[in-house]
């Protein structure tokens, strides 16, 4: 039993981002071990506190003994929601997929209406916050144009996930031109949404039936000698952690198994010896925002290991706060003084670095933290086909 | 006022030495039958066997082969204390669990036995044994479900005085008695010294009622008489969670390790035998825990590697017999009329308080003259409406404002009790409301509440220090004998606080 | 599985850990820290505590009995790691003050005082002597301090309580940096009337930028003021952690958190790699050293079996003070339990002298003879040992 072994330290408490602003939350040590030897199994939850957690992870990143508060938490948070009535901002997002699906058919139109006054006082009605501009649509998504670009020994899958997909598709271009660049074969599958927003409001059928598809259609990519590439480190959480785990569907553990970071894939390939691409410089002041969940896969910091490799290129590598969004967390009206006061705090640091741009690998974090700090946000994809192409002219 | 010189003198016609349920219940009794009283305990309600067995509201089903008679007294008992106790008596159920190698003919004989005794029981297959209980040993051959269930005995203790202080009665807990007073040979009052202050007050009483369980002899003999009891320590653990949400008993003669109850959010498994000679000499050895640890293994496999966070012993005030295993000896209660104006109550379990308390006041009626009838058994305990209830879930429903993140006690919480009975022990604290009872035994929550009493100006520097040393070593006592695994970090986290931080060790 | 290369691998990010790998990275050499969780100083008080049994606490590291690893590293060490120290510590603006060859009193959250040597600047001006007045400033509803205690035990002090609007250490150190918030509270506090004296406060003024603060706060109100350490959560406790932390980082380090290890690679008495089970494949972390800095009980260096302590990575054999009814003295304030003893023991290069790994250095609260509790020695005793266990490794790099 992982909780038995919490001993309060509190050490837990100190890394939880919502704890610190909002005194409704008990914390991950009262919601996790502290609440876990009250509940009962047969007995309705009554805890409607838990749904404060934002699954960031800190906590059970910092546990020094692998307690796991955000997972008691999470099973808490399902029973919950499983036995209560959900918001309209719970479901909507739950089914961000389809939504995000309709909005990149409808950009044009969508975008337009997002933006208006009228709109936004819908969204507070359904419960959805206004605090940022609603992401915009693109026509252009993902899985319109080529399946397959590239040749090289080498092959990869990309599960590119909903926010690239129909948000920012240039982010998710570029992120294939990259690896298209260093000699890889890219192969866009046909993919639904990880399944994360599903299960972060309520959903847990939802979210094993997205999973269950996604599985099978990787795993069979796998089979054939691709190794998969996420480009949101959020999606790569989720393949990597909950496919076997709390989602628990076929083919989980081998798409765990197989999933990459693209800068630890570029790194992994560099260490092999199969690629030696020449890193040119850039001239930039960055600051480099370490998203919650990278942090939670604990391979480190691969992109900070390889801008370390880039000329001129200096950054600062801030992973002590939380962007306060947390994927759809921020978005729900509920919660958004709570993910405007985390995200000030990780912006402040931001400013105070004097960096000219942020970057950071989740597109969540880059929408919240640009918006709070008032500087471009990057992908460090982004970053390094820029010096792969200054590598290249000046080669 | 000089400590050590008499006070006051206090008169009133019964007074009852000891506070566990036995001293309780008669208080209550009397309150209820509107006989003038005064109790004094010299520790905390429920510091002797009370508050140190298996919080098991007994069906009888465990002696219900051995002695049917105090089996039909307990499952009375059971029914009428879960309907007058609803929250100190948690209603979990009990199961009898035969494992391979157990007694068939036990078997058969507990099934009829209980059949004849009035026990209601019900024959379960393994299957649905496991579903209620999924941490059963998957091997057990069967499981005989019983009414048992969980009591807080502390709770038990405190509502029964509830009732007693309602009605004038006197509640001196903290004062020890040092000297019965004798007026031509007949008993005529007590001297209790508070022993906080060491002031000593006077109560002069028709009657004198022993009642304090394992210490009847000493306290007989300070009136120069005796009683006849044996000494038995049994010694319990404490896990961190519950392993079970039902009583789980062994289906085999009484013998040591058999019981494993849910209690509030943990599990109490044991117990020993061990004879004993002074009640104020005991401790846990760690071959104890073993013994009892195995056993418990056995039935629920998970207490293997399980956390424990503490064990304790208390003392059982057997009836004498001519040697043989204290198990065997009735678990009967006895009144002995010492004939001088005391009288001593012995034996009993916490199960059978009520009825205890019943038969010792209807004997003072009868020495009174009067004939007010007992009401206990269907008046519903007094002060239950302002107590957590269960199921335990329930409590999460609101745990703003708790300063025992452990237990979910609350600041309100403490401090109602500080203001009601204006104590400066901590331990009074927790038997109350639970504080410090958790998995970290205080770490953080003592610290807590002895600020809210600074706060409150309930004490002095010197005092609350002296409170806080005796305290953390008392607790210290429980704890040595569950020190390893996750609970020996948990102390060292402890210890980094109150003599590193707060440097208790060593004030410089 | 996944594979990183590094010259160094130091396993355990606290004080030991995080100063061994700074050291290693001044010389030059690639290093990894690899972490389950955050350390046990997140719940000190952010002081470094050197030798707390008499006021000069190199003088007490000589009284120390013979097993001590200060022995080891000697007093030369000591200062070495000390002045180190605070060096690194003011390049990220968490300066220290004290000098190895005098401790001082703090007052701690009972009222009492204790020894230490080196104190983050925001408790710098905690008074020397019991009758100067100070008044104390907390918060309303904050339920890990009581300004109270401190009252009740010393004479001259007085006290007020602010509102912060929150209750926690972690929420009122959040809002302290908060421009609008600092500003309001200074304006009540120039309001208040209080007698010449310092102002303490719970160590809750702010996470990152506490000195700025606290120098504010003293500037306006024209008063020193310091902090009190708190039960935790441990703001200074964990300003030291993050700071050390950046340090490392800073100077090139790379951070490996949240996983723990899952196996050793070894070929006869040279360890190749730690395998950390990292989400989804594990990853292999290659090194040509290794560094042990996994501390004691609480952090899970060592983990006691009911018969036997077990040390949780290597295997190591560890000195243990006899069978479990030992462990313990009879009395919880009887100073020194015996399993405060057990540990590792180590040779003067910080090997371990069981002789069974060739390129492993060990550090720390794992060493054997500790007794951090017993000798106040806790911080103090990690940076000299990292140190001295990070110089010794880079011989062998």
């Amino acid at each position: 039993m992982k909780f038995e072994h919490c001993i309060r330290c509190t050490i837990c408490v100190e890394n939880c981002p919502v704890f610190r602003v909002n005194s409704a939350f008990p914390g991950p040590k009262q919601s996790g071990p502290d609440a876990q030897r009250f509940r009962l199994d047969g007995e309705k939850s009554v805890d409607q506190w838990v749904q404060l957690c934002s699954q960031c992870k800190r906590c059970e990143i910092a546990c020094p003994y692998g307690v796991d508060p955000a997972e008691i938490i999470l099973k808490a948070q399902i029973k919950y929601a499983g036995e209560h009535l959900r918001g309209p901002a719970n479901y909507l997002f739950a089914n961000n997929y389809y939504l995000g699906a309709l909005g990149s058919l409808a950009s044009p139109i969508a975008n337009r209406i997002a933006a208006t006054n009228f709109a936004k006082r819908t969204f507070n009605l359904l419960g959805i916050s206004t605090y940022m501009p609603f992401p915009r649509f693109n026509l252009m998504s993902m899985n319109k144009g080529r399946r397959k670009v590239g040749k090289g020994v080498r092959k990869v899958v990309f599960f590119y996930g909903c926010f690239l997909n129909f948000n920012r598709p240039d982010v998710g271009r570029t992120i294939r031109e990259l690896l298209v660049s260093l000699g890889l074969e890219v192969v866009l599958p046909h993919q639904v949404c990880c399944g994360l927003p599903a299960l972060g409001n309520g959903d847990i059928e939802l979210a094993r039936r997205f999973a269950a598809k996604n599985a099978a259609i990787l795993a069979e990519y796998i089979n054939k000698g691709y190794d998969v590439i996420y480009g949101c480190t959020s999606c790569g959480l989720t393949l990597a952690h909950d496919y076997p785990g709390i989602l628990n569907v076929a083919g989980g553990k081998k798409v765990a198994e197989n999933s990459y970071n693209v800068s630890e894939y570029i790194l992994k390939l560099i260490d092999e010896g199969a690629i030696n691409p020449t890193f040119g410089p850039v001239d930039m002041r960055v600051a480099y925002h370490i998203p919650c969940h990278l942090r939670a896969i604990g391979i480190g910091y691969p992109a900070a290991r390889l801008f370390a490799k880039i000329p001129e290129l200096s950054f600062d590598v801030l992973d002590d706060h939380c962007c306060g969004l947390s994927g759809s967390y921020g978005f729900k009206k509920k919660n958004q003084a709570t993910a405007l006061a985390i995200g000030n705090q990780a912006a402040a640091l931001i400013k105070e670095s004097g960096a000219q741009v942020l970057a950071a690998d989740c597109g969540a974090c880059r929408m919240q933290l640009a918006h709070l700090a008032g500087i471009s946000a990057l992908d460090p994809s982004e970053i390094m086909m820029a010096s792969l192409r200054k590598g290249a002219s000046t080669a | 006022m000089i400590a050590g010189i008499t006070t006051s003198m206090i008169r009133t016609d019964v007074v009852i030495i000891g506070g566990g349920a036995t001293g309780c219940g008669i208080a209550r009794d009397l309150a209820l039958r509107g006989i003038a009283h005064y109790l004094v305990e010299k520790d905390d309600f429920a510091a002797g066997a009370t508050g140190a067995c298996h919080g098991l509201l007994h069906s009888g089903g465990r002696y219900v082969v051995t002695d049917p008679v105090a089996a039909k007294e307990c499952i009375e008992e059971n029914m009428i204390l879960r309907t007058i106790g609803k929250k100190c008596v948690e209603i979990t159920g009990g199961l009898f669990v035969r494992l391979p190698g157990d007694s068939k003919r036990f078997r058969d004989r507990f099934l009829k036995s209980c059949e004849e005794v009035g026990i209601p029981t019900e024959v379960l297959s393994p299957t649905r044994a496991l579903d209620l209980v999924p941490g059963l040993n998957p091997v057990l051959e069967e499981a005989i479900k019983v009414p048992d269930c969980s009591i807080d005995p502390f709770r038990l203790c405190m509502l029964n005085a509830y009732t007693s202080r309602q009605k004038g009665g006197g509640i001196l807990t903290h004062h020890k008695v040092i000297e019965i007073v004798k007026e031509r040979g007949r008993c005529v009052g007590v001297k209790a010294q508070d022993q906080f202050t060491k002031q000593i007050k006077e109560i002069r009483a028709r009657v004198i009622i022993n009642a304090t369980g394992a210490w009847g002899k000493k306290v007989a003999a300070l009136s120069g008489s005796d009683v006849p009891m044996t000494l038995s320590k049994g010694s319990l653990v404490i896990t961190n969670h519950r392993l079970t949400n039902m009583v789980i008993n062994r289906l085999r003669p009484p013998s040591d390790g058999d019981i494993i109850v849910p209690n509030e959010a943990v599990c109490l498994a044991g117990t020993t035998s061990i004879p004993v000679d002074d009640p104020d000499a005991i401790e846990v050895k760690s071959l104890e825990v073993d013994i009892v640890m195995g056993e418990a293994e056995r039935m629920i496999p998970t207490f293997r590697t399980t956390r424990m966070i503490r064990a304790y012993t208390g003392v059982r005030p057997l009836l004498q017999a001519d040697g043989g295993d204290s198990r065997a000896i009735s678990r009967g209660f006895r009144i002995i009329d010492h004939a001088n104006g005391m009288f001593s109550i012995l034996g009993g379990k916490l199960t059978t308080y009520r009825l205890m308390a019943e038969k010792m006041v209807d004997t003072i009626m009868l020495e009174f003259g009067l004939e007010t009838p007992c009401q206990t058994a269907e008046k519903p305990l007094d002060g239950q409406d302002e107590l957590s209830g269960y199921p335990l879930s329930k409590r999460l429903k609101d745990i703003s404002g708790v300063i025992c993140e452990c237990e979910l006690v609350s600041r309100d919480e403490v401090e109602r009790v500080i203001n009601r009975i204006g104590t400066k022990y901590i331990g009074d604290i927790q038997h109350r409301t639970r504080l410090g009872m958790g998995p970290c035994q205080g770490g953080f929550c003592t610290y807590r509440a002895l600020g809210i009493m600074h706060d409150m100006g309930r004490v002095t520097s010197e005092e609350s220090m002296r409170v806080l040393r005796e305290f953390l070593e008392r607790r210290f006592k429980g704890i040595r004998p569950a020190l390893w695994g996750d609970q020996l970090r948990e102390e060292q986290l402890v210890e980094s606080i109150y003599l590193g931080i707060l440097s208790m060790g060593k004030d410089a | 599985m996944s594979v990183i290369d590094y010259d160094a691998v130091v396993i355990g990010g606290g004080m030991s850990g995080l100063m061994a790998g700074i050291q290693l990275l001044e010389q030059g050499h690639t290093v990894a820290v690899v972490s389950r969780g955050d350390p046990a100083v997140c719940l000190s008080t952010g002081c470094i505590d050197v030798c707390g049994t008499v006021m000069d606490p190199l003088a007490g590291v000589d009284a120390l009995p013979e097993g001590h690893p200060y022995h080891l590293t000697g007093k030369e060490k000591i200062r070495a790691a000390l002045d180190k120290f605070s060096d690194i510590m003011t390049d990220v603006r968490l300066p220290y003050a004290g000098r190895a060859e005098e401790n001082r009193a703090i007052i701690t959250p009972l009222g009492t005082t204790k020894l230490t040597c080196l104190v983050p600047r925001t408790m710098e001006t905690a008074p020397r002597k019991p009758e100067e007045y100070i008044h104390v400033v907390s918060f309303k509803g904050l339920k890990d301090f009581y300004p109270s205690y401190i009252t009740a035990r010393r004479k001259n002090t007085g006290f007020s309580l602010y509102d912060a609007g929150v209750t926690t250490t972690m929420g009122i150190a959040a809002r302290f940096e908060d421009r609008q918030f600092l500003s309001e509270f200074i304006t009540w506090l120039k309001g208040l009337e209080i007698p010449d004296g310092k102002l303490a406060f719970p160590a809750v003024m702010g996470l990152e930028h506490p000195l700025s603060i606290m120098q504010e706060i003293q500037t306006q109100v024209e008063r020193w003021g310091f902090e009190i350490p708190t039960l935790p959560p441990s703001l200074p406790g964990i300003r030291l952690f993050k700071g050390l932390k950046r340090v490392f980082q800073g100077k090139g380090g790379d951070v490996y958190w949240g996983s723990p290890i899952a196996s050793v690679e070894r070929s006869g008495k040279h360890i190749e790699a730690v395998t950390i089970e990292t989400k989804g494949r594990s990853t292999r972390v290659n090194g040509r050293a290794f560094i042990l800095a996994t501390g004691s009980f609480v952090s899970g260096g060592l983990f006691a079996q009911r018969g036997e302590i077990q040390e949780t990575v290597f295997g190591l054999s560890v000195a243990s003070p006899g069978p479990r009814d030992d462990w313990f003295n009879r009395d919880f304030f009887t100073p020194g339990h015996a399993i405060e003893r057990a540990g590792i023991h180590v040779g003067r290069d910080f090997r371990p002298l069981e002789g069974t790994l060739e390129n492993l250095f060990v550090c720390g609260s794992i060493l054997s003879g500790s007794e951090v509790m017993k000798y106040g020695c806790g911080h103090g005793l990690a940076l000299a040992t990292g140190l001295a266990a990070a110089e010794s490794c880079a011989e062998v790099l």
